[in-house]
Formats: structure tokens, sequence, C-alpha cells
């Protein structure tokens, strides 16, 4: 799906359009010549009170919304395909009232050819903060969702969550999840102190490969001791997975780490950069990966010395070793980052620039290697929570942005940036 | 979530109950729906109390600490705030709490009273008079002179004695248990 500027314009949509080519660059970084960067506010499919969205592409270069609607206490999780013109009639994934629904860790969609997943958290009955993962697969032949899986068997009442889903060969499904098995029965969150002999009582990660049934081919433990509450993100890379997200040191540095699976087993974890930064606490402000081939990109906040930065590193060889740092934002960010690899090979990362109680959602774009091209004001926002996280995707070079609005009744935004030329042309 | 006092509650239930007390069912339900009605007029009391605690009419130094329900090391924090909270009652210096996730004032109550939280949860619009920038890690305990100034910043769960050893360095009067 592509467009160029001139198509775009005579497009109905236009009439919401937003336009600006802005050059709008903070913190200092100097102001480049852009090419001209289209800003179109789409119809949204999801009504007032929506909110928790995703966008997602698949394969096809499809483009796909989920969000989440409560009425009283019943959620209900539903998706919208854009056909191009419009989008189809919103769909039910499922609903209940019993989902543990968080601004930063909620509902997910994947799309795999004929075959969809999508998860939800549900509260365990043993105890306030536990919850289990649900995953549902769609069956294209039924034209049905399934029930349900809770796709961790620990049987332990926990929190489990913060899930990252990729589509893989066959119709499997690749999950990656935080899981708290090990903080159960008096684990001590804060020391990460060991319940019993047996347990780290740490956060763990974990992931695991599941058929389009849902059940499970291979799970594994990444990694032994987490920060228990920054959303993990995945990719597919030429070699196979790789799963980003915060680590958590003895010594409770807490900076981003990466595994990939490759050879048929997981790799070490290793850092993406050593930030340094060392918190007993939670931040709430995960990674975002992306691959397209070998190609690899990850974007994160950190905030050594009460310092807030958003950053980018980039790696050609799937996510082996990676460049230096990029700088994308400081100071005056909240970080909630997003990335996507466009076809030109150049990098958009999504972060929020925040004034006050005011926010704005920023998309800046880099070129493949990493070098600043231009930041673009997506829409105003707030640095409330309510806001939530934007989320990013892309087909060929348009990337789509999703976020809610809070300033009246919630509701699910979506935006289309048109890139009118790419790699400086 | 529906909110009532106790009054309304009471004689909703009263009134509606003497009409229809040959039916015992029905009669039960009514008079729990007015213990209903008591338990929200205690939440308001809760909440008046709160809203009460506007920082900018009050000469108090605050403790302010921001918490969230899925947040663990917060949850570990609260029973040390708590105590801290009691011994804190002669003095000049008060604890109020924030909750991050700035859910409607209801429900924020109702977590705060799941998490055993026993001093008092600001409102959003205390809040924002604060001007506090909103932490990007939690716990997030800030430490405000009674002008309204940021003095001390800390980051992470926090035991008595960090909390204890930041007081004495602002030189504020705490004796230690």
């Amino acid at each position: 799906m592509n467009y160029s500027a001139a198509t775009v314009l005579l497009r109905p949509l236009h009439t919401f359009c937003i336009v600006i080519c802005v050059g709008f660059i903070a913190m200092g970084t100097a102001l480049q010549a852009a090419d001209a960067v289209v800003v179109e506010l789409m119809p949204s499919p999801a009504a007032i009170n929506s909110s928790l969205s995703r966008v997602i592409t698949d394969s096809k270069g499809q483009v796909y919304l989920s969000w989440v609607t409560r009425e009283d206490e019943l959620a209900t999780l539903r998706y919208s395909k854009f056909d191009g013109d419009s989008w189809t009639d919103p769909a039910v994934i499922s609903s209940g009232d019993n989902w543990f629904n968080n601004w930063a860790d909620f509902p997910s969609l994947l799309v795999n050819d004929d075959n969809m997943a999508a998860h939800w958290l549900s509260m365990s009955a043993e105890g306030n903060y536990d919850y289990d993962i649900k995953v549902a697969f769609y069956s294209s032949r039924n034209d049905s969702w399934g029930k349900g899986i809770t796709i961790h068997k620990d049987g332990i009442s926990a929190e489990h969550g913060f899930v990252s889903m990729l589509p893989m060969s066959e119709g499997r499904t690749f999950i990656s999840w935080l899981d708290g098995r090990e903080t159960a029965g008096g684990g001590d969150h804060v020391t990460g102190a060991r319940a019993d002999p047996g347990m780290s009582g740490a956060m763990t990660l974990r992931a695991g490969i599941f058929d389009s049934a849902g059940a499970t081919v291979g799970e594994w433990e990444l990694d032994h001791r987490v920060c228990d509450c920054c959303q993990t993100s995945a990719a597919m890379s030429a070699t196979g997975p790789l799963v980003v997200y915060r680590d958590r040191s003895e010594a409770e540095i807490r900076d981003i780490y990466i595994t990939r699976y490759a050879n048929g087993a997981w790799t070490e974890p290793m850092p993406i950069h050593n930030d340094g930064w060392e918190i007993a606490g939670c931040p709430v402000n995960g990674p975002a990966i992306a691959a397209r081939g070998e190609q690899v990109a990850v974007s994160w906040f950190t905030a050594k010395d009460d310092a807030p930065l958003v950053q980018l590193v980039v790696s050609t060889d799937n996510g082996k070793s990676f460049s230096a740092p990029v700088l994308v934002a400081s100071q005056t960010t909240n970080g909630r980052v997003g990335t996507t690899i466009l076809e030109s090979g150049e990098i958009a990362v999504s972060w929020m620039h925040t004034e006050g109680p005011d926010a704005k959602i920023m998309l800046t774009r880099f070129g493949a290697e990493g070098n600043l091209l231009e930041t673009t004001q997506i829409a105003n926002s707030q640095a409330s929570r309510r806001s939530g996280f934007p989320i990013i995707d892309s087909v060929g070079n348009d990337v789509y942005v999703t976020w809610t609005d809070v300033s009246g009744a919630a509701q699910v935004k979506v935006a289309r940036v048109i890139y009118s030329s790419s790699k400086g042309e | 979530m529906m909110r009532l006092n106790t009054i309304q509650a009471l004689s909703a239930g009263f009134w509606v109950s003497n009409r229809i007390n040959k039916l015992k069912i029905v009669h039960s339900m009514i008079v729990a729906a007015g213990l209903v009605g008591l338990a929200l007029a205690a939440t308001q009391l809760r909440d008046s109390q709160a809203a009460q605690l506007s920082p900018q009419n009050q000469a108090k130094w605050l403790i302010v600490n921001y918490w969230s329900e899925w947040c663990a090391p917060c949850r570990v924090e609260i029973p040390v705030l708590n105590a801290l909270n009691e011994t804190l009652s002669p003095t000049n210096v008060t604890i109020v709490g924030v909750n991050f996730d700035e859910d409607p004032r209801e429900i924020t109550l109702s977590i705060a009273a799941d998490m055993g939280i026993e001093f008092p949860t600001l409102t959003m619009d205390v809040v924002a008079e604060l001007e506090l920038r909103a932490p990007d890690v939690l716990p997030t305990t800030y430490i405000l002179s009674p002008g309204r100034e940021v003095v001390a910043k800390m980051i992470g769960a926090q035991t008595q004695e960090s909390l204890l050893a930041q007081l004495a360095i602002l030189n504020l009067p705490v004796e230690k248990d």
C-alpha cells in the first residue's frame, strides 16, 4: 500500500488532514530540510469511551486496529481492518468482567495470513494483583474466535503480562511475556529475595511458540530476573525472533537487554547499551524493537540521574551488535516509545514530548544508519497516564499511529504519516 | 461507581421497605442496600478529608508519595509510610499519596483502601495545583516545603530509615522510634 502525496491529497479522507511539514526538532538538534511529511488524521472505527488501542500490519500490507471499550465492569476487545478507503465494521474478539486492563499493559492482536491471535489479561481468583494471560485464536475455517487459553502452564496465581506476539510459519505464534511465577508465595519484589529455595523471587521473562489451536510447541525462560513493570517487545529478524526488555541486575541496574533465538537456542541476554540506570522501582517504560531482514532498530527510554532520554540503536547483523546510541529526545519527554522500519530502510520512532500536564505525540524519522531526518508532531496529547502508549506500525513508507485522545471522553484515534520522499530524494 | 450519601441511602431503603415489608427477601436486599450506602458514605468521608487537604492552604511540609496498585515496590512501601504517617502526626510534616494511574476518584479510594493506605490520597485537582512532574519511576516520593517547593525527590521504594534520614537532612523535627 503505497500512496504518493498527490494521490493521497485527492482522497476524501483529507478533509481531516492536519498537514504539515514540520521540521520540529526537539532539544536543540539542528533543523534539517525535510521532505514533505503529511500527517493525515483518519476516521476512527472506535467509538467514544474506547482506549488501549494498537495498530498492526500483516505480511500483505493490510492495516488492523484493535481497542478496548468498557461498560461498567465489562471490557470488550474489538478490531477493524482498513481496506484502503475505510475501516470494516468493528468485530468483537472477546469480552469479560474480570479483565486486568492497565494503561501500560493491555490487549493485542496479531494477524498471520489467514490466522489471527489476540491476547488479554484475566484476573485470577486468588490474589488482588494476580492475573493470567489469555490468548484466543481465530479460525478462518469457522470464521470465529476460540475461547481464551491460558498460555503459561505454571498454574500459579501471580502477575503475568506485558505480552509481545509475532507471526511464525505454519500458522504458529511466538509470544513473549513477563511471568511472576517466581514471585509467588512471599517473594520480595523490592529485594528480589526468594520466597523459598526453589524460587528466584523476581519477575522472569518467558517465551513460547504456540500452534494455531494454542497448543504449546516450545517454551523457554529467557531471563530469570527482569524489571517487573515494563513492556517486552519482539521482532522477527532474518535469523529468528528477537526479544528486548528491561533487565534488573542484582545492583538494580535496569537497562535494556536483548536475547536472540539462533541455531535452536536463545543467546545469553546482552545489553543494547550500558545506560547504568539504577532504580529500585518501576519505570513503566519498555523498549520497542523493529526488524527488516538483517536490519534491527531499538528505541528506549532511560533516566539515569533523573535525566530523561529517548535513544535509538541500529543493528545490521540481526541484533548481534548495535551502533552507538542516537539521541531521539531529552529532558521534556516521558518516553512511551514505538519503533518501525520503513520499506526504504529508514526508521521511525514515536515518543512523547511533555510540557507539564500537556504532551505531544512525536514521530522522528532516521536514515537506515540512524542519521536524523526530521521530527514531526502527530497530535496533541496529555502526559496523563490515561492517554496511554501511542503505538506505531508501517506499510511501505507510511507510518500508522494510534493513541487515545483524552481531551474529552476517551476515544481511540488513528493517523497515517506519509513520507512523500524517502532517503532525501 | 454510584455515589450515595448516608441519608439518601437509608431513606430510600426504609421508604421502599415499609411498602413491601411482607416480602422478606426483598426487605433484606433493601437493608443490605442501606448498608452499602453507609459504606459508600464512609468512602465519601475519606474523600472529603482528602479533598480538604488542599496543600495551598496548609502550612505543612508534605511528603508526596506516588503509588500504583500494580507497582509491587509501592505495595511493599505502604506499611512503612503508614507507620511514618502516625509518627509524624504531631509534627509539621504530613504524608499524602497520589494514584499514579489517575483513576476516577471512587476507584482511587477503593484501590487505596485495598492497598491498606492509611494516609490521605490527593484529588487530581490538588495534584495539579502542586505542579509536580509526574515521576518516571514508581514509587517516587517528593518532599515539598510549606511554600510547595520540591526539596527532595526519592526514587524507588523507601525504608523508614531512608525517609527519616532525608527528613533529618532537611532539619525537620522528627524523633526516631
